[in-house]
């Protein structure tokens, strides 16, 4: 007999047993009932979230084409407003704490010192507390990564814990392995079978969801989407496979089943619910702490000085050219000195974060919940993101007020203060716009590695499933 | 009889390998787990008592009655280690004035902790507890009866004259006093961990509280070991009973909690927010119309509020809105003259008449804008959390959270007891200021002839509430996990008696 007719039949054999069996029902209602509440709450929610973004946009650029009509000095002041985060539309595979984190960057605010006399914009990123007046339980939201990191992964251990050590209980393993069929066949037969049954269930879950989400009107999935979908759909079966090699290598390793589920629940127990939070916690310890009366400080500081070097002009009316730069200065740095600190605080915290972030990848669970998080577009990756776009088009947009200066010539072009600058209104439609999307391209390194990384998991268990399984005594 | 069964099973039990594996696995994540939760701990109340400190010294600068600004920070709960609740999430620092009655929704965060932080779910005891203890209860459980019925001893126990019930309670017993150990083992080592860091300070109440935390995880862990057992009790096979054990133990613990609140929609419907916020508004404007018809009829002509009063220090005013925690005043002012010019002299009696009526006015305003604004906060914060509280509670649990939260208490009740305390405080600051006439007083708005005496105003005093009305809160859940313990437990008999061995 050949070695892939034999292959094909225990696989056949395995996924027989496996079919008729409870864990396989249950397995199926479990997750088509998750996937089902998944879809229907996204078909419910995206539309609000949707409109509300565009809400929120509409009204940010209606205030702008306001400040354009009066004046460029109005621009210049003023800035651009609110600006916000693009919702995903694959928000149901991954929530990524969406909801713990600013969906904007406040780009305004001038400060104003008296009636007459009020500084130019900068950029002012949100307090993070956005969960203060939440009295309610805290939950995870069931989205795919949930669905996917927990209770597959949990799925998969109770379709593997007994795969081997039972039929070395019931003594059919060495009936089998009499027949001269070579143990890695025995081994690939029994993930194969098990990975097709995880998958059958799984598979028809995620279509349903698909199914749901893609008939509903409400939501409108691109080619670019479905691609992603794609992606993230062989992250979920590498991911299953981890967790079937891992019980694989127990189930080879230990001599009765029962003792094998329990080692394997432990191990999950630890790396699936403890490890993530345990590890972040521990190592957002060891970062250095923030404070923000520091930068206030530092903020109060530097306004001194300005003070001190330009308070006597501020105050003048004269509208001579070195009154009017004195004042400029003032305004620019003032409102750079403090855009800059908030944004080196920014920095500092975001850091930090992507500190305990990359400590928690020592969890296969973090790792494959990553990689969903940014084939989502979503997470933290993703706000980080959001933010380097803002800041970029913060530099675009003040480019822009000093080139539309530089085309009047009536103007003296000094920026910031009304009677330096163009007087002449702004076609709104000229004003960039602020367009908030997500680079693949970026960046790609970190997902490269944690694909990999994950792959060498799956790799490294299976082979030492292997090891274990042709040096055990059967 | 009875004690020799229960010494058999007990016996059974602890020399296995899983006990073993449960005790390590158990104690290591407690440990681990409860170094991080003080260290947090730790950080947390050194941010409280710098913001004390902080809080005192502003205090001190201010000059008059007026430029005050009263903040009260909320430390930390020491057995927020044992069941985090809400005390990590909420605010802990709010300010008091005499123009709004505070409340949580106006509530701050003090201390500069990275709230970016805040994506990584934290873990605390319970929480293990929640997930280790149950999924030890089933593991225990699963082959208790049918085991015995694969293996066949069961029958041979029943040759003897043994009563059915006196088996399954010894199996009971035994198979609790094993899961005991690891129970007791991790709380010692916890509140010996806490009693050995010296930044925490545990009351003789506290223990008493932990206690209610130890029981309630017994009462816990003999559900699951009874579902356990009704499951194993009802099967033929170990594996089918093993298989089944462990997915009712991830719909229980892992699926429902999180898939109940994904389905079920709790966001208030209707419109209480905008209708609240105008009714606020228009208190408020009534306010401003009866503020400028007292300028207008009194001595000094025009509509004028500062009086030209003017000297060394700064005035201020202004207004403020927040939509969500319907926070609306249009009016506020205050004053931190050290010394008033010599022009403003004659104006100083008018201006102390106008303060008089003003300060009167915003008091009767604000507490008219509380008796809109606490019922509508209710309706759109409270309400649809209690909801979602409730559905969590058909979950065991949500049952056990609900219990140990209300027995550390870091559930919303503890919570607003502190919100309430500080309640109870503005209105005496408020007291304080009318019967004393500090209204009128010079000292309002300049402190050029007398100096204020801080200690003398009321002090915020806030302490935990007592075990007692802990447990009373504790009690409606607890009750029900002991209900559905005794049901599990007849069932669990009357499946067991009318089956054939």
């Amino acid at each position: 007999m050949s070695w892939h007719i034999t292959l094909f039949n225990i696989t056949w054999r395995e996924l027989y047993d496996n079919l008729n069996s409870l864990r396989f029902a249950l397995t199926t209602v479990l997750l088509l009932a998750l996937m089902v509440t998944n879809a229907v709450r996204h078909i419910r929610e995206h539309p609000q979230r949707i409109q509300k973004y565009h809400d929120a946009v509409t009204e940010s650029q209606g205030r702008l084409a306001s400040h354009a009509d009066d004046s460029l000095y109005m621009l210049a002041q003023r800035g651009p407003g609110y600006l916000y985060k693009k919702p995903s539309a694959l928000y149901f595979c991954a929530a990524g704490g969406e909801s713990l984190l600013p969906d904007r960057v406040e780009g305004g605010s001038p400060f104003g010192y008296a009636e007459d006399l009020t500084g130019v914009w900068k950029l002012k990123y949100p307090d993070a507390n956005i969960n203060l007046k939440r009295v309610g339980p805290d939950v995870t939201k069931v989205d795919w990564a949930f669905i996917l990191c927990y209770v597959l992964s949990l799925i998969a251990i109770l379709f593997t814990f007994d795969a081997l050590s039972s039929e070395r209980e019931s003594g059919t393993l060495r009936l089998m392995l009499a027949n001269a069929i070579p143990r890695h066949t025995v081994l690939i037969g029994k993930f194969l079978g098990a990975f097709i049954s995880v998958g059958i269930p799984f598979t028809l879950a995620a279509l349903v969801n698909l199914l749901i989400i893609s008939t509903s009107s409400a939501v409108h999935l691109t080619p670019e989407a479905w691609g992603r979908l794609g992606v993230i759909f062989l992250i979920a079966f590498l991911y299953t496979c981890l967790f079937l090699a891992l019980g694989l290598l127990v189930s080879a390793r230990v001599q009765r089943s029962a003792v094998s589920l329990v080692i394997l629940l432990l191990v999950w127990v630890t790396f699936v619910v403890f490890t993530p939070s345990t590890l972040a916690s521990i190592a957002s310890e060891f970062s250095p702490s923030l404070s923000s009366e520091a930068l206030w400080k530092r903020h109060s500081h530097i306004q001194d000085e300005l003070w001190n070097k330009y308070g006597r002009w501020l105050w003048s009316d004269e509208l001579d050219e070195k009154t009017l730069t004195a004042k400029r200065d003032f305004f620019t740095q003032d409102a750079e000195g403090e855009e800059r600190l908030r944004r080196e605080y920014l920095t500092q915290q975001i850091a930090q974060v992507q500190h305990a972030r990359a400590i928690t990848r020592a969890s296969p669970v973090t790792i494959a919940q990553h990689l969903l998080e940014s084939f989502a577009g979503t997470g933290f990756e993703r706000h980080v993101q959001f933010v380097e776009n803002v800041q970029r088009y913060a530099r675009q947009f003040r480019e822009f007020v000093v080139d539309t200066d530089r085309a009047d010539a009536q103007s003296l072009h000094i920026i910031g203060v009304r009677e330096g600058m163009s007087k002449k209104k702004v076609a709104p439609e000229a004003i960039p716009k602020f367009e908030d999307t997500l680079n693949f391209n970026k960046d790609f390194n970190t997902r490269a590695m944690e694909l990999l990384l994950l792959t060498l998991f799956v790799v490294v268990l299976l082979s030492g499933a292997y090891l274990a399984f042709v040096r055990v005594e059967v | 009889m009875l004690t020799t069964l229960i010494r058999r099973e007990l016996l059974d039990n602890l020399m296995t390998f899983r006990f073993a594996a449960a005790v390590f696995i158990m104690l290591l994540l407690v440990v681990a787990n409860t170094a991080v939760l003080i260290k947090d701990y730790e950080r947390r109340l050194a941010s409280y008592n710098t913001a004390v400190k902080k809080n005192r010294k502003n205090l001190e600068e201010t000059k008059t009655y007026s430029a005050v600004s009263l903040s009260i920070d909320r430390p930390p709960n020491p057995l927020s280690i044992f069941n985090v609740g809400l005390d990590k999430r909420l605010g802990n620092s709010l300010g008091v004035y005499y123009f709004y009655v505070p409340s949580l929704w106006n509530a701050g965060k003090h201390g500069s902790n990275n709230p970016l932080l805040n994506i990584f779910s934290s873990i605390d005891i319970v929480f293990i507890f929640e997930v280790v203890l149950s999924l030890l209860a089933l593991v225990f459980a699963y082959d208790a009866v049918a085991g015995e019925r694969e293996r066949g001893t069961l029958r041979l126990v029943l040759t003897h004259p043994v009563r059915r019930g006196h088996i399954l309670i010894a199996k009971y017993m035994s198979a609790m006093i094993c899961l005991l150990i690891p129970l007791l083992m991790s709380f010692l080592l916890v509140l010996i961990l806490l009693t050995t860091s010296n930044s925490v300070s545990l009351s003789t109440n506290d223990f008493l509280r932990s206690g209610g935390v130890v029981f309630t995880s017994l009462v816990y862990l003999s559900l699951f070991y009874l579902i356990g057992m009704l499951i194993s009790t009802a099967t033929h096979r170990t594996s089918t009973a093993l298989i089944l054990s462990m997915f009712v133990w991830g719909f229980l613990v892992l699926v429902y909690p999180n898939m109940i609140l994904t389905a079920v929609e709790t966001a208030p419907q209707g419109d209480t927010e905008t209708s609240a916020y105008n009714q606020i508004k228009q208190i408020w404007e009534e306010f401003e119309r009866e503020r400028k018809q007292f300028l207008a009829n009194d001595s000094v002509p025009g509509e004028d509020w500062d009086f030209g009063l003017g000297g060394k220090g700064y005035s201020f005013w202004g207004d403020e809105d927040d939509a969500s925690s319907l926070h609306y005043f249009n009016y506020y002012t205050g004053f931190h003259y050290e010394t008033l010019s010599k022009e403003s002299e004659p104006q100083v009696p008018h201006a102390q008449d106008y303060h008089r009526f003003l300060g009167l006015q915003l008091v009767k305003t604000a507490d008219r804008v509380w008796r809109v604004r606490n019922p509508a906060l209710e309706t759109i914060y409270v309400r649809p959390a209690n909801m979602e509280w409730m559905l969590l509670k058909f979950s065991p649990v949500g049952l056990y959270d609900a219990a140990t939260e209300a027995w550390t208490g870091t559930d919303l009740n503890g919570l607003q007891d502190f919100f309430t305390a500080v309640q109870r405080y503005q209105q005496a600051v408020v007291g304080y200021f009318l019967d004393k006439k500090i209204f009128e007083s010079r000292l309002w708005f300049v402190a050029d002839k007398d100096t204020i005496d801080w200690d003398i105003l009321p002090q915020f005093y806030f302490q935990r509430s007592g075990i007692g009305i802990n447990a009373k809160r504790a009690l409606p859940a607890l009750f029900l996990l002991l209900t559905i313990n005794v049901v599990l437990f007849i069932g669990t008999f009357l499946i067991f008696v009318r089956r054939e061995v």
